[in-house]
C-alpha cells in the first residue's frame, strides 16, 4: 500500500513539474484533501464506487473550477479515476514530502486553532528546522478543533502541543 | 378190489368210535400237521424270532431312553434347584448393595447439595460486590465526563486571540529548545 501511495505522489510530482505548477498544485491539492477530510458527505459522494467515475470527476471540475488551477482538478479527477479518493489526503501529503525533499528540506504541517502571522511561521520554521536539523517545508492549517497551542507533523514525528490533547488527556485521568 | 373196499368199509363202520379219528386220518394228519409244522419251522419261526426280538429290543431302547430322559430331567432339576437358591442369595445381595448405594448416594447429595449452596452463595456475594464496583465504576467515569465536559467548555469559552498566541510562541520556545 505505502508503495502504491508512493508511486502516485511521484506521478503527481512528475505531472506538475512537467506543467510548470508544482508549489502551486502541492498547495491546491493539500487544501482540498484537507476540504475533503472534513465534509463527510462530500467524501462520501467523492468515495462512493457505485457513483460513475465520470460523475465524481465532474464534480470536482465543478468544485473547482475557479477556485483551483485546471492542472490541480484534473489530478484530482485522475486519483479518482484510479480509484484512491479515499487515499487523495495521503497522496498530497507524500507529494508534498517529496517537493520538499527535492529542495533538499523536510515537509512540516502545523495545525493551529487561529491563523499564524508571518512572524510566527517563520519562527515557527526555525525552530522546527533546529528541533529536526534540516530546512523546513511549512504548511499551516488552522484546525479549529485544536482550540490551542499547536500540532506539528513533521515527516513521521508529530509534535503535539495542542489543548485539545491535553484536555483529552484529563478525560482519561478522569 | 370191490369186495375189499366192501369189506373195509364193513370193518371200517364196525371198528370207528365216536371221539377217536379214523387212523387214515390220524396218519395223514399227523403227516400234514408235521409238514406244516417244519415248514412253519424253517420259514415262519425265524422271522417270528426276529420280529420278537427286535421288538424287545426295541423295548429295551425305549426304556433306556426314558431311564436317561429322566436322569437328565432329574439332574436339570437339581441344577434349577441350586438355581433357585442362588438367585435367593443373589435377591438378597443386590438388595443390600441397593440399600447401600441408596445410602451412600443420599449421603453424598446432601454434602453436594451444602456445597452448591456454599458456592452459590459465594457466587451471589461475589456478584454483589461487582455490581456494586461496577456502579462505582460506571458512576465515577459518569462524573469523569462530566468534569472533562464542563473543562472543555471553560477553555473553550476562556481561549481567546491573546491566549491562543501565547499557546503557539510557547510551542514555538518549547520546539526550540529541544
Amino acid at each position: 500500500m505505502t508503495d502504491v501511495l508512493d508511486a502516485y505522489a511521484t506521478a503527481l510530482v512528475d505531472i506538475a513539474k512537467a506543467e510548470g505548477n508544482l508549489d502551486q498544485v502541492k498547495h491546491e491539492l493539500l487544501d482540498v484533501a484537507d476540504q475533503l477530510d472534513g465534509h463527510d458527505a462530500l467524501k462520501s459522494a467523492l468515495t462512493d464506487e457505485l457513483v460513475p467515475v465520470a460523475r465524481r470527476q465532474a464534480l470536482v471540475e465543478d468544485l473547482l473550477a475557479g477556485r483551483a488551477h485546471p492542472q490541480t482538478a484534473n489530478l484530482v479527477g485522475f486519483v479518482i479515476g484510479a480509484g484512491r479518493a479515499r487515499d487523495l489526503g495521503e497522496i498530497a501529503r507524500r507529494m508534498a514530502a517529496r517537493v520538499a525533499e527535492g529542495a533538499d528540506a523536510t515537509f512540516a504541517e502545523v495545525r493551529s486553532a487561529a491563523p499564524l502571522g508571518e512572524d510566527q511561521k517563520n519562527r515557527l520554521a526555525a525552530a522546527l528546522s533546529a528541533a529536526v536539523g534540516k530546512k523546513i517545508d511549512l504548511r499551516v492549517v488552522v484546525d479549529p478543533s485544536v482550540v490551542g497551542g499547536i500540532v506539528a507533523t513533521v515527516g513521521d514525528t508529530v509534535i503535539d502541543g495542542s489543548v485539545r490533547t491535553k484536555l483529552d488527556q484529563l478525560k482519561t485521568l478522569l | 378190489m370191490n369186495q375189499l373196499a366192501t369189506v373195509l368199509a364193513a370193518e371200517e363202520f364196525q371198528a370207528h368210535h365216536w371221539w377217536w379219528p379214523e387212523t387214515k386220518e390220524i396218519i395223514w394228519g399227523g403227516l400234514a400237521f408235521l409238514i406244516i409244522l417244519l415248514a412253519l419251522i424253517k420259514y415262519a419261526l425265524p422271522p417270528l424270532k426276529a420280529g420278537l426280538r427286535a421288538r424287545s429290543e426295541r423295548i429295551h431302547e425305549q426304556l433306556e431312553r426314558s431311564a436317561n430322559a429322566k436322569a437328565d430331567a432329574e439332574a436339570e432339576a437339581a441344577q434349577l434347584r441350586a438355581d433357585l437358591a442362588d438367585l435367593d442369595s443373589r435377591r438378597v445381595q443386590i438388595l443390600e448393595d441397593a440399600r447401600v448405594q441408596a445410602a451412600k448416594l443420599l449421603e453424598e447429595g446432601k454434602l453436594r447439595n451444602d456445597a452448591e449452596m456454599v458456592e452459590l452463595e459465594a457466587r451471589a456475594e461475589a456478584d454483589i460486590a461487582s455490581a456494586r464496583g461496577r456502579s462505582a465504576s460506571e458512576l465515577q467515569h459518569q462524573v469523569g465526563s462530566w468534569a472533562s465536559e464542563t473543562a472543555e467548555r471553560y477553555v473553550a469559552q476562556r481561549i481567546d486571540d491573546g491566549l491562543r498566541h501565547e499557546l503557539v510562541e510557547d510551542f514555538i520556545a518549547k520546539v526550540g529548545a529541544r
